[in-house]
């Protein structure tokens, strides 16, 4: 049986190779198929590794503290980011929460930037931000250093990466200076890039400036408001009573009105791959229809073939190969041809995503799982379409088979 | 004990008024070592014949044993199983597979009795150096002669070492050089202890078989033993004293059939078992 098998793989390779152009053209719904959906698949997992790298950057017990109330799994949290605002009053008692160590409100003044140059800046937002900023979100600084809390109400800033390209046309502007509402800011530090995740809501920090807290309170005469309040726990492990803890004193401030929301990094990941997962699957949904076109494709061509070898079918029979040597025989036919589409279609998938890598900022991952599923489903397409073409060659009545020539 | 017994085998084909009688209620027992020649006119189901004795029909009516199994019994499979051990078949039109050369082309049923690659080459190879055609081995059936694809074709019948030989019209495509080495090849088989049932027109053929056997309409007409060597009788006044007249050739009526004693008078023929009337109405009610 062995060598029956291994003679019929010949075979069917024999005869796609003879019928090459045939046989591609066949095979292209398999190939399209599994190279968009091993694509998709892969350019979801890529986004969802680079949120995960992210959280994993500003470490798993970062708290956001974000008005608007969202619940998990929802989409809400990336709509309420800019509605309703943290007062001062949420700020201290954030600070004052038992379990939270670092805090750091982050919220955005209004106002125009003109650098020392002249040139008036318009790229990027004033950020008022807690000194504590850079631990929280594990930022390191290019050159200079970052406010501290004795410099809280000085005229300093620390500037994105590109906002300190865009702003002086020096590779490190630190000393120079800018006007905003009417204050001279001096330049203390130069954050390095970012690793901001793709699918972020927050507010592209290489372009922001950040000035001190209070500094900013003080040009807004304490009007300016927090739109998140970043907090860590004293300890690494305290993140849950934390989150508890402050649920509590805030519900507390805003007489139980439950208008904020207290986001764990891994709920918020949580959150952002539920997303990628709907549309992953969504997308791949459709791709994966074109699998069913590429079967329907194979089997047309196996019903022609079966037709056009009738007389060979009835020469194997009138030598004794029984029903189900030519049912295997046009079984593996079938499924050689969808085989090959998609191992044709994971080479595209590969090509595909070195392409994105190379030309775009995506990181698609080809996980070996998809690979296997899609050899997989091309051996079950092979099987399911393959089977009606096989089964009308097998019956065949070798009389009949013969005669047609 | 015959290795072939048909008793009463008939075939028909079609529905309705559609419906034709290919084989009318044919008796025949063949023994073992026989050269039987099946002659008659085109259409007398000399072909629907060999199609049933090598299994690839199956008879609408009769009994037919072959090496004492009834084949009405056997499954499609067992069918396919019985054709690849025991019988080789022949056919006019050769019957090769275009795209395999000589070698896979007599190897392919030595593929369905699971022989491994190798030795099945080596069987291949060694009968088609029997039917001397080793030094074409890597030829396509295209680039071969007609005597030489049906030398591969015989070598394909013979590979699994059958008991039984049927060649529909071996000869039929192929000029006197041909039809000579395949029927010097056939002998050789028969010679070798085979049983070889073959169809021809040619009465000049019937030299190398130990018995005729003629039809006509679906019955057998005649059934004559003859030596090795010599033409059978009926087949010679067919060749040789033609009793055509112009309304024959007119209507189209050959030789042959002339030559042959006509239906009713066979039903005397002790050889032919169990004549009945009834078969006689059939035919004239058709």
């Amino acid at each position: 049986m062995k060598s029956l098998t291994h003679g019929n793989i010949k075979t069917a390779v024999g005869s796609l190779r003879t019928t090459k152009w045939r046989s591609f053209l066949t095979m292209l719904g398999i190939i399209i198929g599994v190279a968009s959906v091993i694509t998709i698949v892969s350019i979801g997992q890529g986004v969802k590794q680079q949120v995960g790298q992210q959280v994993k950057h500003f470490g798993q017990d970062l708290i956001t503290i974000r008005p608007g109330s969202a619940t998990s799994g929802g989409i809400g949290t990336l709509a309420n980011t800019s509605s309703g605002t943290l007062t001062s009053k949420d700020i201290t008692a954030v600070q004052n929460t038992a379990g939270v160590g670092e805090s750091a409100p982050l919220a955005l003044v209004a106002g125009m930037v003109t650098a020392s140059g002249g040139g008036i800046y318009r790229d990027g937002v004033v950020i008022a931000a807690g000194e504590d900023l850079p631990d929280m979100l594990n930022q390191s600084l290019a050159f200079g250093g970052f406010y501290t809390r004795d410099d809280t109400d000085s005229a300093l800033a620390v500037l994105g990466k590109h906002a300190a390209e865009a702003m002086f046309s020096e590779d490190v502007p630190l000393g120079q200076s800018f006007t905003f509402r009417g204050q001279q800011f001096i330049v203390r530090g130069i954050f390095n890039e970012f690793n901001v995740p793709t699918l972020s809501n927050d507010v592209n920090f290489d372009n922001a400036i950040f000035i001190p807290y209070g500094m900013a309170q003080q040009l807004t005469n304490g009007t300016s408001s927090a739109y998140q309040i970043l907090a860590k726990p004293s300890k690494p492990s305290g993140t849950d009573r934390a989150v508890t803890a402050l649920q509590a004193s805030l519900l507390r401030v805003h007489g139980d009105a439950h208008d904020f929301s207290v986001l764990k990094q891994n709920q918020t990941l949580a959150t952002t791959n539920d997303i990628l997962d709907l549309l992953t699957t969504l997308i791949a949904g459709v791709a994966a229809v074109s699998l069913l076109v590429g079967g329907i494709g194979i089997m047309n061509i196996m019903l022609v073939s079966v037709t056009e070898r009738m007389h060979e079918i009835g020469i194997r029979k009138a030598v004794g190969a029984t029903n189900r040597q030519i049912l295997s025989q046009f079984m593996t036919e079938a499924t050689v041809l969808s085989v090959t589409g998609g191992l044709i279609g994971i080479v595209l998938a590969y090509i595909g995503d070195l392409c994105l890598r190379l030309f775009t900022s995506l990181t698609p991952i080809i996980s070996w799982q998809i690979v296997v599923l899609a050899t997989g489903v091309s051996i079950a397409v092979g099987i399911i379409f393959g089977s009606a073409p096989a089964v009308k060659a097998a019956r065949k009545d070798p009389i009949s088979a013969l005669r047609n020539e | 004990m015959p290795i072939i017994h048909l008793e009463d085998v008939s075939k028909l084909y079609g529905f309705g008024d559609a419906t034709t009688l290919a084989l009318d209620e044919v008796s025949l027992d063949i023994e073992e070592g026989e050269f039987v020649a099946v002659m008659g006119p085109s259409g007398c189901g000399k072909s629907t014949l060999m199609n049933v004795i090598g299994l690839l029909d199956r008879p609408t009516h009769g009994v037919f044993t072959l090496h004492d199994k009834s084949a009405a019994k056997l499954s499609p499979n067992q069918s396919a199983k019985i054709r690849r051990d025991t019988i080789g078949f022949i056919f006019q039109s050769y019957n090769l597979l275009p795209k395999y050369t000589a070698l896979e082309n007599v190897a392919l049923p030595l593929t369905y009795k699971g022989i491994p690659l190798t030795k099945r080459l080596k069987m291949a190879s060694n009968i088609l150096e029997r039917v001397g055609m080793q030094s074409r081995e890597y030829y396509l059936p295209s680039q071969l002669s007609g005597g030489q694809v049906q030398s591969v074709a015989i070598a394909r019948a013979l590979v699994n070492n059958p008991k039984l030989i049927i060649a529909d019209e071996p000869t039929g495509n192929l000029d006197s050089a041909g039809s000579r080495l395949v029927m010097e090849l056939l002998s050789e088989i028969h010679r070798m202890g085979n049983t070889i049932l073959f169809v021809t027109h040619n009465p000049e053929l019937t030299r190398y078989a130990t018995r005729v056997v003629y039809m006509h309409d679906g019955t057998i007409v005649q059934d004559e033993h003859t030596a090795i060597g010599q033409m059978a009788r009926t087949a010679r006044r067919a060749m040789f004293k033609p009793v055509m007249t112009e309304e024959d050739d007119l209507a189209g009526v050959s030789a042959l059939m002339k030559a042959l004693p006509s239906k009713s008078s066979k039903r005397k023929k002790s050889n032919v078992k169990k004549p009945k009337s009834t078969s006689m109405r059939r035919r004239t009610a058709k």
